[in-house]
């Protein structure tokens, strides 16, 4: 085939190609964690508390020794003498936290001992034949009794329970020296037309990813190295750790994340069970496996969401929010997490919402219980944050008589004001409310829904319309905001056949980079898609990184990867160029080839280049051989994606069922590269957060027990809960990062969650309802049918 | 969990007070009771056997009699743990007469720790409800037995 036969490459950035990773796994052929199999493999399984709060007096572990097959039992003190306390990433001060308890429980499914075994199945049974003694203390369950030291500590020295005691934000406040100056706030809420004020709550969520956690680790004693394998969002993070935690050099780690079945936050903290695998492998010089069941991942796995808000609004009759004050209450469970107490700080930095309200006063306070620890789940404290400020909107919509899109059109920051400052000390990057706005309500019809919803009533049905708009801040970030560096790494290398591979140290889970990036890359050297393959989640392969999480692979490790990937193209270019005997900025890459601009037959083939770089006679002056390279980059600020998500729901009038029969969403994540995973992204965040507004709740019982350990008690969406989605774009580039990409992985559960509520409350408000807390029980609707409270 | 309930036993009072606090027809009475044994005064150690969905499974535990107000009422606690985890019950039984019978009234609360309080909560309190309905029943009888 000659170069001017050779077939036209089509677009790549901005279609909808297939995911590639989806072939293998759907038909089973996918490799995660417990696919692993090693010689000498042995098998752990935990001895968790069933207490919520108490002191282990004894532990007797004789019968699970004895088992055959048994080849270790720890105790937490035992595992304590080579195992220290685990490290998080957050400035608060923090109690000790081992990763098998010591002398203390503080939640249900608390390791207290670990069994070493030759299998899965007699660890399981060895660990069940270890007894317990716990002297039961008070379960602390309620955090605003915990706040005020009722009815225990759940940590000595953390007074009234207080995770983190008291930090304001926002307007009047004094970030250098934390002085509160509360007279614009009091100003407003004084000469304000209309308060509102109302007590909401959004509750503690399980992340359930399909895939449980999952570890394997192996310390090869001859070599004095480590290769942990694990379902985790990011490996290097995890190398970092282990190798601090075992007090080794991080040559010694290899931290590899083969195919990981979701993660949705969870999967970001290091945990107690890879540090255990980690020190076990070490002490008896064997690789060691240890996989979560369904049910030790309700009580053992972080859970979500948790914080509850007093939230108070001030406004003009016309609608102009004139101050917004929000106290937040955090329950993060009995211990600090790897980023536990900086989601609710999230929660805190975008209480400006979409809006241009000029006082906005956030208090927050972060309270120990004796429950599950929180940590990231999808979102991470930004829906909680569009949750109460699109709540408080409505509930002022309700209250003024106004329609809701119209009280949100008052008061959205304008698209010419950015960057924008928000009183919660944010910057946004761009923004263009109006536009996505409007885009929903014709979507969705709004004025023909509105006059449905009215004709339903007039039937005596209960239908309600929800809308609710969110801005989210993504893309993480600069160094500055994050503990484990903001940046993010990639490598490319053109192989001697004329292929691309590259490394990125985003570490998917679902996010479908080895797609977009592939795309992104083919287009950037004119290459054809199937020639570039995209590797990830291997330290041992690539060189750096940071991870996934908070909608950053697109905006930051998107952004490195074009980066490594013009290096190495400009190199290539001076090859070519001697090759050519051309100005290597003559040259254009397309279609296979690399030719001089405006000849395209008279080029060579991209693979024909490669060769040359590697086996370059003569070597072209000033150029070493080969064709590979790298970069970092961080963006020197976050993104900030927005959207409007409307719902039309209908309540049963003699059961409480409701139902949704319209969700329409429009999103704006800037830069699109495929819109069909973007499409996928929001697919999935939107029946998150649909879930948590109408049926995922984690519940305790006074006692501190875990009443939802399972499916059969705790519901996730399923796809018969969920109408038909109509979903669109708009697009407002941001100017952080060349590609002008801003994330699109959590956006889904922003805006949904409280546009059900907000549907739930307009449906009810002939019933007087004017606030329902989540979830939407059936009971609790028809309860408030009939006069009563939720 | 709170539970309350009654029974109507077609017999005096002093027969029902009499064969609800003996040891021979407690044991009788129990469902799955596999060991009964006196330890003291109104304790015993006992050996449960429940069949129950996520409940399943052998239960070693006290039964304790307190509150003692004869023919009147009493408390009962049982304490009992196994393999789907542990178990506490009190409950206070009152007796009144009711038209030539006996009715025994029961209100208490039952707490659940472990894989009964994870997966069973749900069922927890009809499960319960059952077991009772069940020691009555059979404890019927033996109010029977003794007066033929």
């Amino acid at each position: 085939m000659t170069a001017a036969e050779r077939p036209i490459l089509p677009k790549l950035v901005g279609e909808r190609i297939k995911r590639r990773e989806d072939p293998r796994l759907i038909t089973g052929h996918a490799t995660y964690v417990d696919d692993l199999k090693l010689p000498g493999l042995l098998h752990l399984a935990f001895k968790r508390s069933d207490s919520a709060h108490g002191v282990i007096k004894n532990i007797d572990t004789s019968a699970a020794e004895q088992m055959p097959g048994v080849e270790l039992v720890m105790t937490g003190k035992q595992l304590a003498e080579i195992l220290g306390p685990m490290p998080i990433g957050t400035p608060f001060p923090s109690p000790d936290h081992y990763a098998i308890a010591t002398d203390r429980v503080r939640y249900v499914g608390e390791p207290v001992a670990v069994v070493v075994a030759a299998d899965r199945y007699l660890a399981r049974d060895a660990a069940d034949a270890i007894e317990v003694d716990i002297e039961e203390l008070p379960a602390v369950v309620d955090p605003e009794k915990a706040m005020q030291g009722e009815p225990a500590a759940v940590h000595e020295g953390f007074e009234n329970n207080l995770a983190v005691p008291y930090v304001p934000g926002g307007t009047g406040v004094d970030p250098a020296t934390m002085e509160v100056d509360n007279s614009a706030l009091d100003k407003a809420f004084a000469e304000a037309d209309v308060n509102i004020s109302q007590r909401m709550t959004n509750q503690r969520l399980a992340p359930n990813a399909m895939e449980p956690r999952g570890v394997v680790a192996h310390w090869e004693p001859g070599k004095e190295q480590i290769t942990i394998w694990s379902g985790t969002q990011n490996p290097h993070i995890l190398k970092t750790m282990i190798a601090a935690q075992l007090g080794v050099g991080q040559h010694q780690v290899r931290a590899i994340a083969p195919e990981v079945g979701g993660g949705f936050g969870c999967k970001i903290n290091i945990y107690g069970e890879e540090y255990t695998a980690a020190a076990i492998s070490r002490k008896l010089g064997a690789p060691v496996k240890w996989i979560e069941d369904r049910s030790e991942a309700f009580m053992a796995t972080t859970h979500g969401r948790d914080i509850l808000a007093y939230v108070d609004l001030a406004a003009k009759r016309d609608g102009t929010v004139t101050a917004l004050k929000l106290r937040l209450i955090a329950d993060v469970g009995a211990y600090n997490m790897l980023l536990t107490a900086a989601v609710p700080t999230l929660t805190m930095l975008m209480l400006n919402g979409t809006y241009d309200i000029p006082v906005v006063r956030a208090e927050l306070t972060e309270v120990f219980t004796n429950k599950t620890p929180t940590d990231a789940y999808r979102g991470a404290g930004r829906p909680e944050a569009t949750y109460f400020v699109e709540r408080a909107f409505d509930m002022l919509a309700h209250e003024l008589g106004m329609d809701p899109a119209d009280v949100r059109r008052k008061n959205f920051i304008k698209k010419d004001a950015f960057p924008y400052t928000t009183q919660m000390g944010a910057i946004y990057d761009s923004g263009d409310y109006e536009t996505a706005l409007d885009r929903a309500l014709q979507n969705a019809g709004w004025e023909q829904l509105k006059q449905e919803r009215d004709q339903a009533r007039a039937e005596g049905r209960i239908v309600g319309l929800g809308l609710a708009y969110y801005v989210e801040v993504c893309g993480l970030g600069p160094s500055a905001s994050l503990p484990t560096g903001g940046w993010e790494h990639a490598g490319v290398t053109i192989e001697r056949d004329g292929r691309i591979t590259a490394t990125t140290g985003s570490s998917p889970h679902g996010q479908g980079n080895e797609t977009t990036f592939a795309q992104m890359l083919a287009e950037q050297f004119g290459v054809a898609f199937d020639d570039v393959t995209i590797l990830h989640g291997d330290t041992g392969v690539v060189k750096q990184g940071i991870g996934t999480f908070g909608s950053r692979s697109q905006a930051v490790g998107g952004t490195v990867l074009m980066n490594a990937g013009e290096k190495v193209k400009k190199k290539m270019a001076k090859f070519a160029a001697a090759m050519l005997d051309a100005n290597e900025d003559d040259l254009v890459f397309e279609n296979g080839m690399i030719s001089v601009k405006g000849s395209p037959g008279s080029g060579k083939t991209f693979a024909e280049v490669a060769s040359f770089a590697y086996v370059p006679v003569p070597l072209p002056p000033g150029v070493e051989p080969g064709l590979s390279d790298e970069a970092f980059w961080e963006p020197e600020n976050n993104t900030y994606p927005f959207g409007c998500h409307i719902v039309m729901m209908e309540i049963d009038r003699e059961t409480g069922e409701p139902r949704l029969t319209k969700v329409v969403a429009v999103d704006d994540a800037g830069t699109i590269i495929n819109p069909m995973i973007v499409d996928g992204q929001i697919h999935g965040g939107l029946a998150q957060g649909i879930g948590q507004a109408m049926i995922e709740e984690v519940v305790y019982d006074e006692d501190g027990q875990l009443v939802t350990g399972s499916f059969m008690d705790y519901a996730i969406p399923r796809a018969d809960d969920l109408p038909w989605f109509e979903m669109d774009n708009t697009v407002t580039t941001t100017p952080v990062n060349p590609m002008g990409a801003k994330g699109v992985g959590e956006a889904g559960t922003l805006g949904s969650t409280p546009a059900v509520v907000n549907a739930a409350v307009d449906a009810l408000s002939p019933f007087g309802v004017k606030h329902v807390d989540m979830m939407l029980r059936p009971e609790k609707l028809w309860r408030l049918m009939q006069g009563g409270g939720a | 969990m709170e539970i309350s309930g009654e029974y109507h036993f077609d017999a005096p009072r002093s027969a029902v007070w009499a064969a609800l606090l003996d040891p021979d027809a407690l044991q009788a009475a129990m469902p799955g009771c596999e060991r009964f044994e006196e330890t003291g005064p109104d304790a015993y150690d006992i050996t449960l056997r429940v069949g129950i969905s996520a409940i399943k499974g052998t239960y070693e535990g006290t039964v304790k009699v307190t509150e003692r107000s004869p023919e009147d009422s009493y408390r009962l606690s049982v304490d009992g743990g196994g393999k789907p985890g542990k178990v506490q019950g009190t409950a206070l039984m009152q007796l009144t007469e009711d038209g030539g019978g006996t009715r025994v009234a029961y209100s208490g609360d039952i707490k659940a720790q472990g894989a009964i309080a994870r997966l069973g909560s749900r069922l927890l309190g009809g499960s319960a409800k059952m077991l009772i309905g069940q020691f009555f029943k059979e404890m019927d009888k033996q109010v029977k037995q003794r007066a033929a």
